[in-house]
């Protein structure tokens, strides 16, 4: 913007200027012609290559380039300039960053050593030892407990901690936290879920890294508020609208959960996605034995952050790993993001090509690297006529069954999925070869029992033993179960 | 000041917007006779007046019209979901303090669907600059009824006329705790500047409507003319009373528009609040979990 030059007359020295009108880029709208205080505008008779007829000078002399015309412009099509001002030098745009990606400062967990603690607060716990130092929440039975811990823990760290006005308000906080470059995470229940889901898509397109902790409950809608389920094991991969590769990990145990939310938090950085803890009622708030070891001992992975000057870099430039480069807030990249889909500028391309190569990336990130991602379990499977394939909390009700099921002769095999998605689909395919089939004791109506079914091939048997939640597996069901698959093939 | 103080350059083709703007994005999307573009330009100006580097301003924004503001101007910047520019700009805010946060989104994403966020952010008083542009409508999608509509005007989905009461902005706001308050007309282009550096400045939750023609529905659908004769008409419609209180003066089709910075009392923000509370308390616990960690 021009300086404001003082009006002409009057003993006051005129400023020199020019009026400087770039006719391709007006719109016709005449706000400059109509609001000039000095009647300098006027409209041309002559188009320009949009169609509209841009303003010319007609008053000259008139103008005292206060700027008006140039401020009320939408269009950015016309400026003015003083004679003072040529004369500054512009100062230089670009600059290089050499060492502005470090992250914030974290500071130490303090905890380590043995504990009785519940999984809650376990889950709590991982999180600080991950170098998370932001939570954006809202109270949910069960999952409040993990908000309590971090509302005790993140002020003596030197951490954030927000209870929002709901859980749509929270999943927004902590993409955003993690583009000012924070690691960040929230807990919820079933119903919290069903409102984050619109902006864990924006963080799957964004590629926001951050960890989103699901402590299950029984469902639909409000469900069994103080009970349990696995009934939202779908909704991890299906939640948001569109295609996404989803990355969902199940803990069995308090332990377990506070080693899978360091995985989680080191999955969610290395593969820049929201990651799910699906954890349940039941592992949620069982108190156990859970050794936090020293923080030297435990492995952290960090985001990649670009190593490029500010005007080279781009947000979503692919190299080999598929996965773009990080630069966080503030660092002077001054980059665009959008849950539109966006080129490797960040800017909304509405094209089929730029849709597919998105969408094709966002899932083959996490199918091309599942032999990274995949974790499973697995206990006497070579030789084994059934498998029990179980997760989370039913991992633990299933071992009676199989013991039972070996005294009666039978051949059990035991897979334990520590992550469900992505799914171990070439795994299930090959044993399927080798089985009479396999059992998926599961707390609701048979989700993780179709996914089995899909990838195994017709001659093995998949048979779900199903729960609705609010209780557990009886073991004889799931006995009973293993016996008809065994029995089925001889 | 002086650091992003304008600079014309000695190539008259570069307009002093270019460094501050996505040029490789224009033409803009807005219509013709839209206010968006100027106040996008009081917006630059007032960031630059303010003396704040743009590196460190962070610009959030939600769906619609107005919030592709955040795709032109040339900061870090987040187009988000519909409503939930807030808790992100919140987000943001409170994991990197240093930056400037400014949500510049429309009636409809702030007051509609993002209602809910909005009041609890101006009561926890996060310290953010909310730039509501405010077009009586629904634009980007054809022209529906807003929350802001108002009483017996035309939409899309009110062909027989809205009658439902607007709300009021401003005195919503006040009365959610914001401590600056302002509203401003797209004509009052330098009172809405220097409004717009106040709010940056200030630290705390900040507000300010800017009232702005939408020539291609809320003018067609109401017989309003172009968006040059919406703009004439807000300017002599608009009076300017930085006394008044923001619960009388609500917005009609008939009477003045009343402009003006109503409110503004700085109070500590929420992470101001949050240390000077934490700091005394957080010690005896950090003495209690040291005891905890030694076996």
């Amino acid at each position: 913007m021009a300086s404001h030059a003082k009006p002409a007359g009057s003993g006051t020295k005129r400023i020199k200027g020019k009026i400087i009108i770039l006719e391709d880029r007006c719109k016709g709208c005449d706000f400059c012609v109509e609001h000039c205080p000095r009647d300098v505008l006027g409209i041309s008779t002559q188009f320009n290559e949009k169609g509209y007829h841009p303003p010319e000078v007609i008053n000259e002399e008139n103008c005292t380039f206060c700027g008006l015309c140039e401020r009320i412009c939408p269009d950015f099509a016309i400026y003015i300039t003083t004679e003072e001002e040529v004369e500054e030098v512009k100062p230089e745009v670009k600059k290089v960053y050499a060492n502005r990606n470090k992250n914030l400062p974290i500071v130490k967990s303090t905890m380590k050593g043995e504990f009785f603690m519940q999984g809650d607060i376990a889950c709590a716990e991982g999180a600080i030892a991950a170098g998370c130092r932001f939570f954006g929440g809202y109270p949910i039975t069960p999952a409040s407990e993990i908000a309590e811990r971090m509302a005790y823990r993140l002020p003596m760290l030197d951490g954030v901690f927000i209870q929002f006005e709901d859980e749509i308000a929270s999943m927004a906080s902590i993409i955003g936290a993690s583009f000012a470059g924070m690691k960040s995470f929230t807990a919820t229940s079933g119903p919290g879920i069903s409102l984050m889901t619109e902006n864990i898509g924006l963080g799957m397109m964004m590629e926001a890294p951050c960890v989103v902790v699901n402590v299950q409950r029984g469902s639909p809608s409000t469900g069994l508020p103080t009970s349990w389920g696995q009934s939202d094991m779908m909704q991890a991969k299906w939640g948001s609208h569109g295609d996404y590769g989803s990355i969902s990990l199940c803990p069995k145990s308090p332990q377990e959960i506070f080693d899978l939310t360091i995985r989680a938090f080191n999955l969610a950085e290395k593969y820049r996605l929201p990651v799910f803890i699906m954890t349940d009622a039941i592992v949620g708030h069982m108190t156990e034995k859970v050794v936090i070891p020293p923080v030297e001992e435990i492995e952290i992975f960090d985001r990649k952050y670009t190593n490029k000057s500010t005007d080279k870099y781009l947000p979503y430039e692919i190299g080999k790993s598929m996965i773009p480069d990080f630069a966080k807030a503030g660092d002077g990249y001054r980059y665009h993001t959008t849950g539109l889909t966006h080129d490797e500028r960040g800017y909304p391309d509405m094209t089929e090509q730029c849709q597919k190569s998105v969408v094709t990336r966002l899932v083959e990130k996490i199918t091309k690297n599942i032999d990274d991602i995949m974790m499973i379990e697995e206990i006497d499977i070579e030789g084994a006529d059934v498998i029990v394939v179980c997760y989370g909390i039913t991992a633990r009700t299933v071992i009676p069954a199989i013991e039972k099921a070996k005294k009666k002769g039978i051949k059990v095999g035991y897979m334990r999925l520590i992550t469900v998605w992505p799914f171990p689909e070439q795994r299930i395919k090959e044993l399927s070869r080798k089985c009479a089939g396999f059992v998926v004791p599961e707390l609701n109506l048979g989700q993780i029992a179709l996914e089995v079914e899909r990838c195994a091939f017709p001659d093995a048997r998949t048979k779900g033993v199903t729960h609705a939640g609010g209780g557990i597996h009886d073991f004889n069901d799931i006995v009973k179960a293993i016996e008809e698959v065994a029995h089925g093939k001889k | 000041m002086a650091k992003n103080k304008s600079k014309a350059p000695k190539n008259s083709s570069q307009h002093p917007m270019e460094d501050f703007l996505r040029m490789d994005r224009m033409p803009h999307i807005w219509c013709p006779g839209c206010g968006l573009g100027t106040n996008l330009t009081a917006f630059t100006e007032a960031i630059k007046k303010a003396g704040i580097d743009f590196d460190k301003v962070a610009v959030v924004s939600g769906i619609g019209c107005t919030a592709r503001v955040a795709g032109y101007v040339k900061v870090d910047s987040y187009h988000t979901t519909h409503g939930r520019a807030i808790p992100f700009a919140t987000g943001i805010k409170l994991a990197n303090r240093d930056l400037t946060t400014v949500v510049i989104s429309g009636d409809g994403d702030l007051f509609a669907i993002g209602g809910n966020h909005l009041i609890h952010a101006a009561r926890r008083n996060i310290d953010l600059t909310v730039i509501c542009v405010n077009n009586f409508i629904y634009g980007m999608t054809g022209g529906q009824t807003a929350p802001t509509t108002p009483l017996k005007a035309y939409s899309s989905t009110a062909p027989f006329k809205n009658y439902e009461p607007p709300f009021n902005l401003v005195s919503l706001v006040t009365s959610s705790g914001a401590t600056y308050v302002a509203r401003w007309t797209s004509l009052h282009i330098r009172r809405m500047t220097d409004s717009i550096v106040e709010a940056v400045n200030n630290k705390g939750f900040s507000f300010i409507e800017i009232v702005s023609p939408c020539p291609t529905v809320f003018a067609r659908k109401n017989k309003k003319g172009s968006g040059l004769d919406l703009l004439d008409h807000f300017g002599k419609r608009s009076v300017i009373d930085h006394s008044a209180n923001p619960n009388d003066i609500p917005m009609d089709l008939e009477n003045p528009i009343v402009c003006g910075v109503f409110v503004n009392k700085p109070k500590p923000s929420f992470w101001e609040n949050v240390q000077t509370g934490i700091h005394g308390e957080v010690k005896k616990h950090r003495d209690y979990e040291k005891s905890l960690s030694q076996e």
